[in-house]
């Protein structure tokens, strides 16, 4: 949603399907659901408290109105397959409104049609339709590619507009006092369900409206966590850095119960988790970089005839990442099945198989070269990240074996490997010189990512030293400001990025956990001025002008924070 | 010789394949009919209850054309897939302009109508004449399906 209040991104069914509303990425061709005072205005955003329910004043020379965005979730009644409604009500004066929704299913490559149900205005295409529903929001008028409307908002007037959508089954035009109640039951269940997450530090606003974004990435019928919601947002402005992050990453898998079980929240842990096992037995022993949200494997990557964002092409569509060979997945995996046991989770035996074979894989191929966690694309290394986190794989497997939750035959020999894992990143992945782990072995660079695994558990305790200097190391080398960028080496791309804001968050929770506090929490404070207005984070930040850069909102920034923030929380006690 | 058991257990397995080849029609974005669905919101304004309550419906809806596929074909004194085949045919052509398209909406509580207004409850969108308004393409995937339905009928009442 635009800061003028225009809906420029919206996919339909789910979060990884064809948009409806794409004018982010073709503000010819993309679609929109546009809404704002006919004369110049000025506008301002909050989420009401605690709620994912989006609030826009707007402020003119003759007067004020607000506008309430909300997705309701069906807990009532027939409702909508998908339904957005926006309320808008004149707090002063009179305030001319126009209103336009411009429907266009499947990214904007086919044709909607535009025609009335029962004088309901209607768009369809294939299998997707939409509703416009007014009331008291002047009469809609059809055209051949848009609903529009326009009307006086004033004090005592609510008007309300909603778009009721389908998919593959008929649509629900719904009563006003329906869609009304679906709104408030909806923001009843964000602020009872915000109530009950369990942080009480210092950053609780933040860590809040972090889950609340989180949430919203879940694809509530698996349990799966987007990335982020969005694709080819530009990690360069004009540049070809454009990715679908509609997905879910087995890379952000632990990040992602750690913070769900941090929260108190048990049962979207215990569904990313089964989502996770389920997702990854379709290719076992071999994990994937990258699954769909409803578990699929297959993500051709292609490229839409959209104008991009600002000018950004190619706009791509699916992930060629997704086979890449990329070994930190595997420490991912066996760190959230242990995250899952020490919770009180219960493996399956079928499950707990499949996990010691996955550790017996990683003795096999932990040698390898990979594409590694930023994955680079027709590059291979020795990236001493990945290697980490084979050496994360193989000691959580020693500890799940030694606590009965997988078979334990092969416990010895993943012992074994764990050392030499240790060894090869002590005498290849280091330099004396600079008293730093490095990107790869022979590399002049560092790594940002080599914080995940210092934050997992690598090198606790033993090499508090050494992890210490390398943080330092990454930050002086990497960091531009309050921000890290995530390394500057060769990557296989024309152009430049921004800087990573998980990677600022990795430090914050890094210095945290080697006891740093009062940096960390310097660092946090800094880097939470840098969200947007109403408390969201992108992929990447432009160190220089703050303009957020890459996919939006990005998961794995929002986990980042609430890993740093309960870090600190921790440490501080 | 025409079998009635048989033609009944046609009719099984032809309501399985009509209603799977709906499905399939709307993953390849044909059309927006959803029979279960729109059998069971009879019932129900729960989601998830409808579709199953409205796919048991449905099973039963093709029991009963099974058997008054039988009676035409004992009628005739014979049952071939092909004569099916034209039953299955008059079949879409009934259901697509009077069934569901004109006395579905009359005994639906939760339909649209000419004559109704979303003041108080929820509507379904109305199938409009022969269906059309859940896709162009609904009247050829209602046809498809109700011919492979009949074919599957006559050919099982008289093996």
């Amino acid at each position: 949603m635009a800061a003028d209040g225009s809906i420029d991104w919206l996919c339909l069914p789910d979060l990884d399907s064809g948009s409806v509303f794409g004018a982010i990425l073709d503000p010819q061709r993309g679609g929109a659901f546009r809404l704002e005072p006919i004369e110049p205005f000025s506008a301002e955003r909050r989420y009401l408290e605690d709620s994912n329910l989006l609030e826009t004043t707007y402020r003119t020379s003759r007067g004020t109105v607000r506008v309430t965005d909300a997705m309701p979730l069906p807990l009532s009644g027939l409702a909508p397959t998908r339904e957005l409604v926006r309320s808008i009500e004149g707090l002063s004066g009179e305030v001319a409104i126009r209103w336009s929704v411009e429907p266009r299913f499947g990214y904007g490559q086919g044709r909607t049609h535009i025609g009335r149900r029962l004088g309901v205005p209607v768009a369809d295409a294939g299998p997707e339709a939409m509703a416009v529903l007014s009331f008291e929001a002047g009469e809609p008028q059809g055209s051949a590619d848009a609903i529009e409307g326009q009307f006086t908002a004033q004090p005592g007037v609510q008007a309300l507009l909603a778009l009721s959508m389908a998919h593959g089954d008929p649509l629900v035009f719904s009563p006003r006092s329906a869609i009304e109640r679906r709104t408030a039951e909806t923001l009843d269940y964000w602020r009872r369900w915000s109530r009950e997450r369990s942080y009480e530090g210092p950053w609780r606003e933040a860590v809040v409206r972090s889950a609340l974004a989180l949430k919203l990435l879940i694809h509530a019928p698996s349990g799966a966590i987007a990335a982020a919601a969005t694709t080819s947002l530009p990690e360069e402005l004009g540049g070809v850095r454009n990715w679908d992050y509609r997905y879910s990453w087995i890379r952000d898998s632990s990040a992602t119960l750690d913070a769900l079980l941090s929260l108190g929240c048990p049962s979207e842990g215990e569904a990313f988790f089964w989502w996770l096992l389920h997702a990854s037995q379709l290719t076992h022993p071999q994990v994937n970089v990258l699954y769909r949200l409803d578990g699929r494997a297959g993500l051709p990557e292609s490229e839409l005839d959209l104008s991009g964002y600002q000018g950004s092409r190619p706009v791509r569509i699916g992930n060629a990442a997704a086979p890449q060979r990329q070994l930190d997945v595997y420490g991912h995996l066996l760190q959230t099945a242990w995250l899952f046991v020490e919770a009180g989770g219960v493996l399956s035996a079928d499950t707990s198989s499949r996990l010691a074979s996955t550790a017996d894989l990683v003795c096999s191929i932990w040698s390898d070269e990979d594409s590694g966690i930023w994955e680079v694309r027709g590059l291979t290394r020795h990236f001493t990240q990945s290697k980490m986190m084979c050496w994360v794989a193989l000691e959580r497997a020693c500890r799940l074996a030694a606590d009965g939750h997988i078979p334990a035959k092969n416990a010895s020999h993943w012992l074994a490997q764990a050392t030499a894992i240790r060894r090869f990143l002590s005498d290849w992945c280091r330099s004396s010189e600079r008293d730093s782990y490095m990107r790869f072995p022979g590399a002049s660079e560092t790594d940002a990512g080599i914080l995940l695994p210092t934050l997992i558990g690598y090198g606790a305790g033993e090499e508090r030293e050494r992890l210490l200097s390398t943080v330092r190391n990454i930050r002086a080398e990497l960091g531009s400001g309050l921000h890290l960028h995530r390394y500057r080496g060769e990557d296989g791309l024309p152009g430049q990025e921004g800087a990573f804001l998980a990677c600022s968050f990795w430090l914050v929770d890094a210095l945290g956990r080697l006891g740093e506090i009062e940096e960390a929490s310097e660092l946090m404070e800094g880097l939470l001025a840098h969200s947007n207005d109403v408390g969201l984070y992108s992929e990447e930040i432009d160190p220089a002008s703050g303009a957020f850069l890459g996919n939006f909102p990005q998961g794995l920034v929002h986990l980042a924070l609430i890993n740093a923030a309960v870090t600190l929380q921790g440490e501080s006690h | 010789m025409v079998s009635l058991p048989a033609a009944l257990a046609g009719g099984f397995i032809g309501t399985l394949v009509l209603t799977t080849g709906l499905r399939a029609a709307t993953e390849l974005r044909l059309t927006r009919i959803d029979l279960p669905f729109l059998l069971g919101t009879v019932f129900t304004a729960d989601r998830t209850r409808a579709r199953a309550a409205g796919y048991a419906l449905h099973f039963l809806f093709g029991l009963l054309f099974a058997s008054a596929y039988y009676l035409i074909f004992a009628a005739l004194d014979q049952a071939s897939w092909w004569l099916g085949s034209l039953l299955g045919v008059a079949h879409a052509l009934f259901a697509a302009t009077a069934l569901v398209s004109v006395l579905l909406p009359l005994v639906h509580p939760r339909m649209g109508t000419q004559f109704s207004a979303a003041d108080s409850a929820p509507l379904l969108e109305p199938p409009g004449f022969m269906l059309l308004n859940y896709g162009a393409s609904t009247p050829i995937a209602m046809l498809v399906t109700h011919v492979v339905y009949g074919a599957i009928v006559g050919a099982a009442a008289a093996a």
